[in-house]
């Protein structure tokens, strides 16, 4: 039973540094206490657990516009996050959690600002139909979270150019993420800011658990510890790494011919390509896909090996521009 | 909800078969119904080390990311590689759909036999 309603609100907008703090507090969250913790991203996609990043977000692009790729601890799937978004994560006992209850939190503090909000779909919050809401969970040695998403006034255009890749051809397992129909909450009420909101989440919290809010104790964090958790969250291993194997075919057809590359990739990494061309400068494709093996499953490394060999070909300046323009606009 | 009797049960919800010094390990009935619809299985390699009462992979279903344990402390001798494909089996049939085939055992878990596994799922539904 929670007895101890513990607040922390993060000082900081960096991705990785919020998920280290969120898996922190998971795992130092004491018995029967419920630590609230209230957070916010700068310019980020949020992928699943075992999500294929690839598949699901246009990764080139959102590095390119100086977001970042996250991988977070729990299930689900992709969402977008910036200012305009507020996070929560209830930490704590697996013993002590009760999903109804929790997402109770979150209906009653949309209720103080007069919104009629439901849980919809599969783990969402919505008005009207419209999700504001989404929600994941995760569990490891009695220990657990909740979190989700509050959408207050998120860059929609952004949320959907980067969560809409157009992959035909990457074939792969993991974790597909459902589409929705969403809505900001400022549009339904304008008193909904992300500060008004995080004061409604505290004073839901405290009605709920019946028990007042206190603030968490800083100093329980151990810095180091937080600081290795972040350094993981940002690895190339995490992000990209993970035991998703998949195939992807990437193509276009130029004024020269066309050309496709075939790529497997486990890890993150380039197991076996393939570089296809009915162009008159045949010589320089010959027998280039075994040269990618071993190489990064990302746009910078793909073009610079490709181009690399190409060069060293003497091909054409035009055949190796078009082909490092068509590497980053599929990756 | 279905308990076998001839398999031994943790209290982490994982079904063990031990035959001739290797252990069979998969998700119960109870696991997969409280978990809802899998999506996805992360497994170990082979001849990856297991501890017992320590992860061996983790499942994600429909409602969130759950750790498996190995009741036994081993060598991995053999993964389900089809179980990565369609993690669903382990609805479908959770006693088919084993997840490790586990050698070189040196430690084991206390384990409940089916009927003490039973009552204590029954007990835990009550919570």
């Amino acid at each position: 039973m929670i007895r101890k309603l513990s607040i922390w609100v993060s000082r900081t907008t960096d991705p990785y540094a919020n998920l280290a703090a969120e898996e922190f507090l998971t795992f130092h969250v004491q018995p029967d206490e419920c630590i609230l913790f209230l957070w916010q991203n700068a310019h980020s996609v949020v992928i699943g657990r075992n999500q294929n990043c690839w598949k699901e977000c246009r990764v080139t692009e959102l590095e390119r516009d100086g977001g970042h790729l996250v991988r977070r601890l729990s299930g689900g799937g992709a969402v977008y996050h910036d200012l305009g978004n507020l996070n929560f994560t209830f930490c704590m006992k697996k013993e002590d959690s009760n999903v109804i209850r929790q997402m109770l939190v979150i209906l009653r503090a949309a209720a103080s600002f007069g919104l009629n909000a439901q849980m919809t779909g599969r783990n969402d919050a919505a008005v009207g139909g419209l999700k504001f809401s989404g929600n994941a969970f995760y569990d490891s040695h009695g220990c657990y979270y909740h979190h989700g998403t509050l959408l207050i006034n998120v860059d929609v255009t952004s949320m959907s150019r980067y969560l809409n890749p157009s992959r035909e051809k990457l074939a792969s397992r993991g974790v597909d993420s459902v589409r929705s129909r969403v809505v900001n909450l400022s549009a339904l009420c304008p008193e909904i800011t992300v500060e008004t909101m995080k004061e409604a989440m505290i004073c839901s919290a405290s009605e709920v658990y019946g028990i007042p809010a206190g603030p968490f104790d800083e100093k329980r964090f151990d810095l180091e510890e937080l600081e290795h958790m972040r350094e993981r969250f940002d690895s190339f291993s995490w992000k990209y790494g993970q035991k998703i194997p998949f195939t992807n075919r990437i193509g276009a057809r130029f004024d020269w011919g066309e050309a496709e590359l075939q790529l497997k990739v486990n890890r993150g990494i380039v197991e076996e390509a393939l570089l296809s061309s009915d162009s008159m400068e045949a010589a320089c494709f010959q027998d280039i896909g075994p040269q990618f093996t071993g190489c990064r499953y990302e746009a910078e490394a793909l073009a610079h090996t490709l181009d690399d060999i190409l060069n060293k070909r003497n091909a054409p300046e035009t055949i190796r521009h078009d082909l490092r323009c068509m590497i980053f606009e599929h990756l | 909800m279905n308990f076998p009797k001839e398999l031994r049960y943790s209290k982490s919800h994982e079904w063990v078969r031990i035959e001739d010094g290797i252990a069979t390990i998969g998700l119960t009935d109870y696991a997969q119904h409280e978990l809802g619809d899998l999506v996805f299985v992360n497994l170990p390699e082979e001849g990856d080390e297991l501890t017992a009462g320590e992860a061996l992979g983790d499942v994600e279903s429909v409602k969130a990311v759950s750790d498996v344990y190995s009741p036994v402390s081993g060598t991995v001798l053999q993964i389900n590689e089809e179980l990565l494909d369609h993690p669903e089996l382990i609805n479908e049939a959770p006693y088919d759909a084993w997840f490790v085939k586990v050698g070189s055992l040196t430690e084991k878990e206390e384990l409940l036999d089916a009927a003490d596994y039973e009552a204590f799922c029954e007990e835990e539904g009550k919570n």
